[in-house]
């Protein structure tokens, strides 16, 4: 196999296992707004929080393995105990109000988590070991590191479990007729109020999960919060209300940062990558501003 | 009515009279720092840490007495790495009559230069801000105060000949944070790329810098450099250090600038252990042993207190004493030269300029700050992950000092 | 603004329209005009009138994106990479052609306007959150370009140093200058708001976001008022860009970063959307509130905290404090500080005999 062919199988396997990792974060965002219209920009700070209780628990300094489990295990009850109490306290009275509003609220949200969090853990960065392999995984000329690999894994059986769970399970159809119309919905005799707070606690599982992954790959502190920033292209790109449009759109973003910092970098003086993701995004937006995946929704501007 | 009247100026009298007495109080036994910070912003994780010890230094030097009999009140104000409270901190600072002040963050020091200048009260900012700012004809009231992005670019093309015996046809990598102050040292490097010989490729990391797969792919497979220079913020030093050692590349030929060089970089990067070998700069000592530490944990012992827990990230800690320690050296020398009374702010800008020889026992650099040079000289040490913990690898140096000269020469005179 | 007759007495549109609704308002006017051109810089201490030229500034920049916001019901996340843009727009013209302050800085606001209404292009398709996005694009994308065209940034530092501006003579490089200069702006832009709003561009804004589908049916190009929405505020932007750049002495682009477009977002949302005082109180309020927060834990919170603690805390406190006072006006008092006024104001409109 010739040098470049291995660099290029290398940058495009990086692509893939990054995407994935970026539609971690991003599920969380989607399956919100999927079910409630609600647009959470404060996604990254949820991550954050998991990361911070995970490293707490980890820790404790118990076995590795058990000390991994108990994390997940504390992490997804504290997260999906705040999405429903963020839900019910801060979400419902804003319902049907101006997109500004809720913008703005889950800014405000996120605001009121940073200024917490150095009060309650302190400002230091903490590490969040998670028991698997120091060697990177070799795949053909690539190398990835374990954690991402790892986190692909969960972006991938977390998008399988959603899948089912709104195509098969009788909680899923039903929040998908809350998402299509819920005046009908209502109607049927589906509670809505409480499929709302089972998308905040969704979130809140998927920012567990994704919090842990993230938080063992880049150290936990305060400024993990800024992986919520890489949300926004990957949605867009998708579609805000597809599941399988953040897993694309993850793929999408982290395949053209791969090869833009790869191919372009060299020509344009660098730094390429955090900008042709958005680049490809505001194309799509003149082209199909419902994304790749999205619903249409027939409406003159 | 008449009565009355007179209560009422009674009391005003009483009042100003009182007024008049603290302020004369304060003004012949306290002398007023300003202290910027970041608690809050992108850049908390090194405030917390290192501001504590800014603060402890201070009480050190009170709890002894102060300084030539001048207790010290230290006003902390956190700019959140935003302009507008950073402004607003300078004013405030100005207000309680500090005598100088300590700036942080690169946009809020050149936000700041001017009305520095203008308000005759000095700043200090190690570690950030432009490198231009060591020229103390350019910015008077602005002090570097450690190694600038072009010194420390040198220590570390230095470092790299050291290590490799040469730089001649070598190859070097710099993983740059695409900010301004990643791309700072750019010229330094492409100057010294085409004297010393040796190929130089720029690899840039967008912010967040969380991510950066690609770029390291290129380096280890496509490029094979024989050394890498890391120059990276926030959380992009851990991520680095993982994805180089993740790729085979060896730590051994990677020196991290200052602000990826700190315990919490390489734990969060997964432990000492991990890291090995990685080298970093540093414009500050490293470590606990320092007598000035120890003296920092007998006061809290004095106290019936424990150490403060931020001691233990020695490397911002460090670099808090070390810019508390020059603001009172600055006030100190001030002081002297006006015969124990209390220094203006111009005095104390004389005092820093004539800081030579005061090392806190190996903790600064031989540094000397005269009025044409505010960085002190650019000392750097390279200290590097060995056993589990950082050890000083090479001691205080200056890199390539007359490459750094003449380009300081060559900007004060394009504008 | 301030006053309230005891019941409604206008019989034409024109009283309905008038900018001073009473002829006390004048003299309320005459007064305000007293207090803050000499009372105010007579009696304040340098360090309170450096408080009020940021909250002048911030003024500036409320107001224009309460035009977009507020009024036309667009939404941006770009508004601080415009103000960038004007003031870097502003340095360059000043730095390399000397030009004088009343040149750049309409230059600025223009070069502003313009790159405002090509990221508003995107408006004429999409709507709220997609909208949003994109103009975070924008800011992402400007900040991209200033940081990697030396043409635009002066070098590596993509800082550049402008001088003091200058009029008849007079360099204005203390405070005390400095507040009459962005007092006047400040006042300039809250009169050209007041004006705007009544004209017929301000209504037709207010229509697009009302209903734009009505207001397309009678008549109102709204593609044509969107984009001019984009440009009058970033205008606005541009100005307030150009202002900190004189302020400061120095453009950088550092300073107008994504956190700044949240912090004027947040003046209006507390302030109140769609109204000029509102935006007057939120530039207020968001400047003053982390001043008041530390001092008050400065002098209350050694009662509670260790010194080493309390720097942390005080930090902590102030931006939960800022982020839950956001939540609580948008769930508790949607229109802001500018509607509590008003209820305070109708109180007393019918004041002693409510009901």
């Amino acid at each position: 196999m010739s040098e470049d062919l291995g660099f290029f199988i290398a940058l495009l396997l990086n692509g893939v296992s990054i995407g994935l990792m970026y539609s971690l974060i991003a599920l969380g965002f989607v399956l919100v707004y999927k079910s409630t219209d609600a647009i959470n920009f404060a996604q990254g700070e949820f991550v954050m929080m998991a990361a911070l209780f995970g490293a707490v628990v980890v820790g404790f300094n118990v076995s590795p393995i058990v000390g991994a489990i108990a994390a997940v295990v504390v992490v997804l009850a504290i997260m999906i105990g705040f999405g429903f109490a963020l839900e019910r306290v801060v979400l419902r009275p804003l319902l049907g109000r101006p997109i500004v509003a809720v913008i703005m609220a889950t800014i405000g949200l996120a605001s009121v988590l940073r200024g917490l969090t150095p009060i309650v853990f302190g400002g230091e960065t903490r590490a969040l070991p998670l028991p698997i392999p120091d060697d990177p995984v070799v795949i053909g000329p690539a190398t990835l590191p374990p954690i991402q690999v790892l986190g692909a894994g969960v972006a991938i059986l977390l998008f399988l479990g959603f899948n089912w769970f709104f195509k098969k399970s009788r909680m899923g159809v039903a929040m998908r007729a809350v998402a299509d119309n819920q005046q009908v919905a209502q109607a049927m005799g589906i509670n809505v109020e409480r499929y709302f707070a089972l998308a905040w606690a969704m979130a809140g599982i998927v920012s567990a999960l994704g919090g842990i992954v993230w938080g063992s790959m880049l150290g936990v502190d305060v400024q993990i919060a800024v992986v919520g920033l890489k949300v926004f292209p990957v949605v867009i790109l998708g579609g805000l209300d597809s599941i399988g449009g953040a897993m694309v759109g993850g793929l999408i973003v982290g395949l053209v940062e791969s090869l833009a910092s790869g191919y372009l970098d060299p020509y344009v003086g660098g730094g390429t990558k955090d900008f042709a993701p958005y680049l490809l995004m505001i194309l799509v937006l003149m082209l199909r501003p419902y994304g790749i995946f999205g619903k249409r929704q027939i409406e003159r501007v | 009515m008449m009565r009355f009247e007179r209560r009422w100026l009674g009391l005003a009298v009483a009042a100003g009279s009182l007024a008049f007495a603290s302020s004369a109080f304060a003004q012949s036994k306290e002398l007023v720092f300003g202290f910027q910070c970041d608690r809050t912003g992108p850049t908390a994780t090194v405030g917390t840490v290192l501001c504590p010890g800014y603060h402890d230094y201070i009480d050190l030097v009170n709890s002894k007495g102060g300084v030539e009999g001048f207790k010290i009140k230290v006003i902390e104000v956190d700019n959140e790495y935003k302009v507008p409270p950073a402004v607003e901190a300078h004013e405030r600072f100005k207000k309680e009559g500090a005598v100088l002040e300590g700036l942080y963050g690169t946009p809020q020091t050149a936000a700041l230069n001017k009305k520095l200048e203008e308000d005759k009260i000095l700043g200090t900012s190690p570690g950030f801000g432009t490198a231009a700012a060591a020229d103390g004809k350019r910015f008077p009231y602005t002090f570097p105060i450690a190694a600038s992005y072009w010194s420390q670019a040198g220590g570390a093309v230095e470092f790299a000949k050291e290590k490799m015996g040469g730089l001649k046809g070598k190859k070097i990598a710099y993983l740059f944070y695409d900010n301004p102050a990643g791309k700072e040292p750019l010229p330094i490097l492409e100057d010294l790329a085409k004297s010393e010989g040796f190929d130089l490729r720029t690899f840039a990391v967008p912010a967040p810098g969380v991510e950066m797969g690609s770029q390291v792919t290129d380096i280890v497979q496509r490029y094979k450099p024989d050394f890498v220079i890391t120059h990276l913020f926030g959380r992009a030093p851990s991520v680095s250090i993982k994805e180089l050692k993740g790729k085979g590349y060896p730590l051994s030929k990677v020196v991290a600038f200052v602000w990826g060089s700190a315990e919490a970089d390489i734990t969060a990067a997964g432990g000492m252990g991990v890291a090995e070998g990685y080298n970093t700069l540093q414009f500050a000592g490293v470590g606990k042993d320092f007598q000035v530490n120890k003296d920092i944990v007998a006061m809290y012992k004095a106290a019936n207190k424990p150490a403060p827990k931020e001691m233990d990230s020695t490397v911002y800690y460090n670099r808090g004493i070390l810019n508390a320690a020059l603001h009172v050296e600055a006030v100190r020398n001030a002081i002297k030269a006006k015969g124990g009374a209390a220094p203006t702010g111009e005095e104390v800008k004389k005092g820093m300029e004539s800081i030579k020889g005061f090392t806190l026992g190996g903790l600064l650099p031989p540094m000397e700050l005269t009025p044409a040079d505010h960085e002190g000289g650019g000392w750097v040490q390279v200290w590097t992950v060995h056993g589990g913990k950082l050890t000083r690898t090479k001691d205080w140096f200056q890199g390539y000092r007359s490459v750094i000269q003449k380009h300081l020469a060559a900007d004060a005179s394009k504008s | 603004m301030f006053h309230r007759e005891a019941g409604v007495f206008k019989t034409t549109y024109a009283s309905d329209m008038a900018l001073y609704p009473l002829p006390i308002a004048k003299w309320t006017m005459v007064a305000l005009a007293v207090l803050f051109a000499i009372v105010l810089p007579a009696s304040l201490e340098e360090y309170y009138l450096s408080i009020l030229n940021l909250i002048f500034i911030a003024v500036v920049g409320a107001l224009g994106l309460n035009i977009l916001v507020g009024y036309t019901g667009q939404i941006s996340l770009g508004h601080g990479a415009f103000m960038s843009v004007g003031a870097y727009t502003a340095a360059n013209l000043a730095v390399r052609l000397g030009l004088p302050f009343w040149l750049t800085l309409p230059a600025g606001g223009l070069m502003a306007a313009f790159i405002g209404a090509l990221v508003g292009i995107p408006s004429l398709r999409i709507k709220g959150l997609y909208l949003a996005i994109a103009t975070l694009a924008g800011q992402l994308i400007i900040e991209w370009t200033i940081n990697h065209v030396p043409a635009i940034s002066g070098g590596a530092q993509a800082s550049i140093q402008v001088p003091r501006p200058d009029l008849f003579g007079f360099v204005l490089n203390t405070q005390s200058r400095l507040y009459y200069f962005l007092l006047f702006f400040a006042a300039l832009a809250i009169v050209a708001t007041l004006n705007l709003m009544r004209s017929r561009i301000g209504r037709a804004f207010i229509a697009v976001r009302d209903q734009d589908i009505a207001a397309e049916i009678i008549g109102i190009d709204i593609f044509r008022y969107k984009l001019l929405s984009f440009a009058v505020s970033s205008f606005y932007a541009g100005v307030t860009g150009v202002l900190y750049t004189y302020y400061l002495g120095i453009a950088n682009y550092e300073q107008f970063q994504l956190g700044v477009s949240i912090d004027f977002l947040a003046m209006i949302i507390i302030g109140g959307l769609g109204s000029v005082l509102g935006s007057i109180f939120g530039a207020i309020f968001v400047t003053l509130l982390p001043i008041v927060i530390r001092t008050l834990m400065e002098n209350v919170g050694s009662l509670f905290f260790s010194d080493s603690e309390l720097a942390n805390v005080v930090s902590g406190t102030r931006l939960a404090v800022f982020g839950g006072l956001i939540i609580f006006f948008l769930v508790i008092e949607p229109e802001g500080l500018n509607r509590l006024w008003r209820n305070v104001r109708s109180y007393f409109r019918v004041w002693p005999f409510s009901y």
